[in-house]
């Protein structure tokens, strides 16, 4: 992403130097100035910080009576007919209501057993197709995807048939000036939201109810509200990917990673060894991509090793990942790109492998907005610390592609994961009165990778003995149940709880190239002589191609006028070929294992309804339990075989048919309703404080039992 | 040569050089004598604080907690800073009182009018007191008796430049005083004082006046330097100060150093 780059000076802002100047002169006299620097030095920075904190305490006496008066005005209009004083939702991406009952019959889980008991545990009915950014956007806007127009992580170029990421675009900045053979941009990178809809807390902020959103999936690009919030997934990577890891190493091999890593080589200087870490492309227009080099110098006696980049030397051990440790990628002429990232030493001796996370925006100095206001993801990472603010930050393609392994793997996601429960945490206490919503997305990420090992029969670990397996997922939910036993000491009886999920989970052991399908039943042709195709589409003959699938659940048909080059006609042709894939699908049996592919197709027309219906996939493809779509169809690949086992690490999913995989509710309250939906959730809260609400939401409101007004 | 005859003659690059070494000088050590990630993260707490107040103004007892942390962390950071601040003001404030010898005051002039104060332990024997000059000093109006302050002033007028001694008889004892007429910089001693550490190390660059003397200080009022800056006059402390607090505050951001 080279446009991220920016120019920065190297010193404080100028008030700061004003500030040091105005008081040097006015205050030393000649008997004081003899403590000289050194005591100026020491005292500076904290009478800085007093200075502006009494400048802000002024402000605040000054202007306190307006906005006491303004602030009664508003929350009388806010609270005034709320049944609640605040709202306190904790998202658990991914969270099974069938495991959830399990472990809580085993007797685990007694926090939630208790929410059970005392309040409330549904099912709560997702979105077709059950795929977080779907889900969670319908959660944040109360409507369905035909409203926010929110299909799938990925969304298809109908000039070209190619991806583009459904939620968010991020381009370059229009103006450039040429010198020479650079092209200095002008302004800054143009971050456009493809997500439709006004999430619920706009309304709650407009009306005085105070928000806090702590990394609630689809809401990159921050939108400015009255409240603070930080984004989560779809955040990307200082490259602009979902996450790319990198992976150096001094053994030889040319293989690309399939999805989401680079190999880089190390080299040996010396007594030592040097890489690089890639970044973004230049934004000077050279064509470029930045790197930042790295040195290592390995300890073998002491099994670790010394990293130096840029100014940042550190130690760590082998099997041991570092702090965040910030890199500059250096564009020239002032620009630099800066970033965070861990670096995980894999091995030293014989050879040397050193896992470096995907560079991620450093929360510190956001090269990009990640939070509203800019200023919050600041302050968590002067609070807190460095933290990962990619929106996938748990790194599954690494896990995936065996470069890392299972404990590597599970320290990285913790380690995020406990950043973020400081964050609820923090963001809990500052917000006493209103709504407090965070997302964990660790149960989704731990599911997608573990769940091999929950299933007896996993083609992926077959050869691993039942009592050998380890008992990931139940660990897993253990923590979760912990986390709320630790939110419910900290509400109070006019809180309301809600814990929920946006889907479940679901084996996925047997892989289906839907598109390898549409070919060999002659939907989907390739060029004379191909009996494969490449990555999206190459090699597909589009002239005598009716249906394709990209994405996770999406099946289109290529219609004449909307596709580039489409041929099936819009209207009556269009439907029957839709009446026709449906009946041959909805049912298909994988001749292996004889079980059912497929256990629904849903015609978009049907399931969605709003403005950007026409954005929507034609069909929606509800695959069976055990079976999802492959890496090569959601990749636009086809490929010879249509069903094959699913060997890799990611072995649990939930892009499957939609009723199979509901959400979780929990609440501390009884909900008078029997089959809640993630789309109610924003009418829900809205009415708890009194709001009227929009004509168009789609979900409808639950009655709470023991609603009272606290105003 | 040349470079030492501009230097003489314009000690406001001295000065400049002196504070800028000074500046990096200070930041070296507290960077040594300090716990840096300690300080770094005293100072990320700080500011998350005050981040905190403007983030959630409107929550008045956020706002109020988040004061209490301020000024928690202010002491923190304040104890943080003790060791480096206790380690470096020691050598400092000793370096500027010597540099105060040179940058202070400007020596006498030829043909320049000075006052020379002498303080007597006695009032009465203001009367007896006499001001003994060598030949290159004379004096210009007769001696001034303020009885009040115990003090006897003499105006004299430098011949030539050079390094002289003064003496004052009184009640049968003499006392010596240094006076210096020179062109551009020279160690200078405003004051001669009796043994009272403090003050004759702030102020007096010449040996303690003895204790059984009749005379309690003699002071020369040399004219204090002012240096051109920045279109300002500077007494040189306050420069000093200033320029070593950039220079220290730049080399600190330059090296990466927590301050």
């Amino acid at each position: 992403m080279k446009w991220l780059c920016s120019r920065r000076t190297r010193f404080g802002p100028p008030s700061a130097w004003l500030f040091i100047i105005a008081l040097v002169l006015l205050f030393p006299q000649r008997g004081e100035a003899y403590a000289g620097p050194g005591a100026g030095f020491a005292v500076l920075s904290s009478f800085w910080t007093i200075f502006v904190a009494f400048l802000y305490s002024f402000y605040a006496l000054v202007t306190w009576p307006i906005r006491q008066l303004w602030r009664m005005f508003r929350q009388r209009k806010a609270y005034g007919k709320a049944q609640v004083k605040r709202v306190v939702i904790v998202g658990f991406d991914g969270m099974d209501p069938e495991l959830a009952n399990r472990f809580m019959s085993e007797g685990r889980l007694p926090n939630l057993a208790r929410l059970r008991d005392n309040g409330t545990f549904r099912p709560l009915r997702t979105t077709f197709p059950a795929i977080s950014p779907v889900a969670w956007s319908t959660f944040q806007t109360g409507v369905n995807p035909g409203k926010h127009n929110i299909y799938d992580f990925l969304a298809r170029d109908l000039k070209n048939y190619l991806p583009f990421l459904s939620s968010a675009q991020i381009s370059e900045p229009k103006r450039h000036l040429r010198i020479g053979k650079y092209s200095l941009p002008l302004g800054k990178p143009e971050i456009k939201g493809l997500r439709r809809g006004t999430p619920f807390w706009h309304w709650l902020g407009k009306a005085g109810v105070f928000c806090s959103i702590i990394r609630v999936p689809a809401t990159f690009p921050p939108e400015r509200f009255p409240g603070v919030l930080l984004s989560g997934m779809c955040v990307p990577d200082l490259k602009g990917s979902q996450g790319t890891f990198c992976f150096c190493t001094t053994r030889t091999n040319s293989d690309k990673f399939r999805e989401g890593g680079v190999r880089i080589p190390i080299e040996r200087n010396g007594a030592g060894f040097c890489s690089y870490i890639p970044g973004p492309e230049n934004p000077l227009g050279t064509g470029s991509e930045l790197q930042a080099d790295f040195k290592i110098r390995t300890d073998t006696n002491r099994a670790q090793a010394t990293i130096k980049i840029d100014s940042e030397t550190f130690t760590i051990k082998v099997g041991e990942y570092s702090e965040w440790i910030p890199v500059k990628f250096k564009a020239g002429m002032g620009f630099t790109a800066r970033g965070i990232c861990r670096f995980y030493l894999k091995e030293i001796s014989p050879e040397v492998e050193v896992y470096v996370t995907p560079v991620n925006i450093d929360p510190g100095h956001p090269d990009l907005p990640i939070s509203h206001p800019v200023t919050y993801s600041i302050y968590l990472a002067k609070l807190f610390g460095p933290y990962a603010t990619l929106g996938l930050a748990e790194d599954t393609w690494a896990l995936n592609e065996e470069v890392l392994d299972d404990q590597a793997f599970l320290a990285q996601a913790y380690g995020n994961h406990e950043d973020r429960e400081r964050m609820f945490f923090d963001a809990l206490e500052k917000t006493p009165q209103g709504l407090c919503a965070c997302v964990f997305d660790t149960t989704d990420r731990v599911q997608h990778m573990f769940w091999r090992y929950l299933d007896k029969d996993h083609p992926a670990v077959r050869d691993v003995p039942q009592d050998q397996k380890p008992r990931v997922i139940q660990d897993l939910y253990d923590r979760m149940d912990t986390l709320i036993g630790r939110v419910v000491q900290q509400i109070d009886d006019e809180t309301l709880l809600l814990v929920i999920s946006d889907h479940g989970f679901r084996s996925f052991n047997r892989c289906m190239n839907l598109n390898a399908w549409l070919h060999q039943n002659g939907y989907l042709a390739l060029k004379d002589g191909k009996s494969e195709s490449g990555d999206w589409f190459e090699d597909v003959d589009w002239s005598r191609t009716r249906a394709y699938t990209m994405g996770l659940n999406g099946l289109y048909m290529n219609i004449k006028g909307r596709e580039r080059e489409g041929i099936v006609e819009a209207g009556a042709e269009a439907e029957a070929l839709k009446e026709e894939l449906r009946a041959k699908l909805d049912g298909l049996v994988d001749p292996a294992s004889g079980k059912v592919g497929i256990t629904g197709m849903f015609d978009c027309d049907a399931v969605y309804a709003g403005p950007y219906v026409d954005n929507a996939p034609d069909l929606i493809v509800g695959y069976g339990e055990g079976f999802r779509a492959s890496w090569d169809s959601v990749m636009g690949k086809v490929t010879t075989a249509i069903f094959e086992d699913n060997l890799k690490a990611w072995s649990g999913d939930h892009c499957v048919d939609p009723r199979l995989v509901p959400g979780v509710l929990f609440s501390n309250r009884k909900i008078a309703i029997e089959k809640p939906a993630i789309v109610d959730v924003a009418p829900t809260v809205m009415k708890l404080f009194g709001l009227e609400l929009p004509s168009y939401f789609d979900g409808k409101p639950w009655t709470v039992v023991g609603d009272r007004q606290v105003a | 040569m040349i470079a030492s005859s501009i230097l003489s003659d314009t000690p406001l690059l001295l000065v400049l050089a002196i504070s800028i070494v000074i500046g990096l000088l200070m930041v070296l050590v507290f960077r040594y004598t300090s716990d840096q990630k300690a300080i770094g993260r005293a100072k990320d707490q700080l500011k998350a604080h005050l981040l905190a107040v403007r983030l959630f103004q409107d929550q008045l007892p956020v706002v109020m907690r988040a004061y209490g942390r301020i000024l928690h962390g202010t002491g923190n950071y304040l104890r943080l800073a003790f060791t480096p601040l206790v380690i470096v003001i020691l050598p400092i404030t000793f370096l500027i009182v010597q540099l105060d010898r040179y940058f202070g005051w400007l020596p006498l002039q030829p043909a320049q009018t000075f006052l020379v104060e002498a303080r007597l332990e006695d009032p009465g024997a203001l009367n007896q007191a006499v001001l003994q000059l060598p030949p290159q000093l004379s004096s210009s109006a007769p001696a001034v008796h303020v009885p009040k302050d115990k003090e006897v002033v003499w105006r004299v007028v430098a011949g030539r430049a050079g390094r002289y001694d003064i003496h004052i008889a009184a009640a049968g004892q003499t006392v010596s005083k240094q006076v210096v007429v020179a062109p551009g910089l020279a160690r200078l001693s405003p004051a001669r004082l009796k043994d009272n550490f403090w003050e004759r190390m702030l102020t007096s660059g010449e040996p303690a006046l003895a204790d059984n003397s009749p005379v309690q200080s003699i002071a020369i009022n040399y004219p204090a330097r002012e240096i051109s800056f920045a279109w300002m006059e500077w007494n040189w402390i306050i420069l000093f100060f200033v320029v070593s607090l950039v220079a220290g505050f730049i080399f600190k951001s330059v090296l990466g150093i927590q301050v």
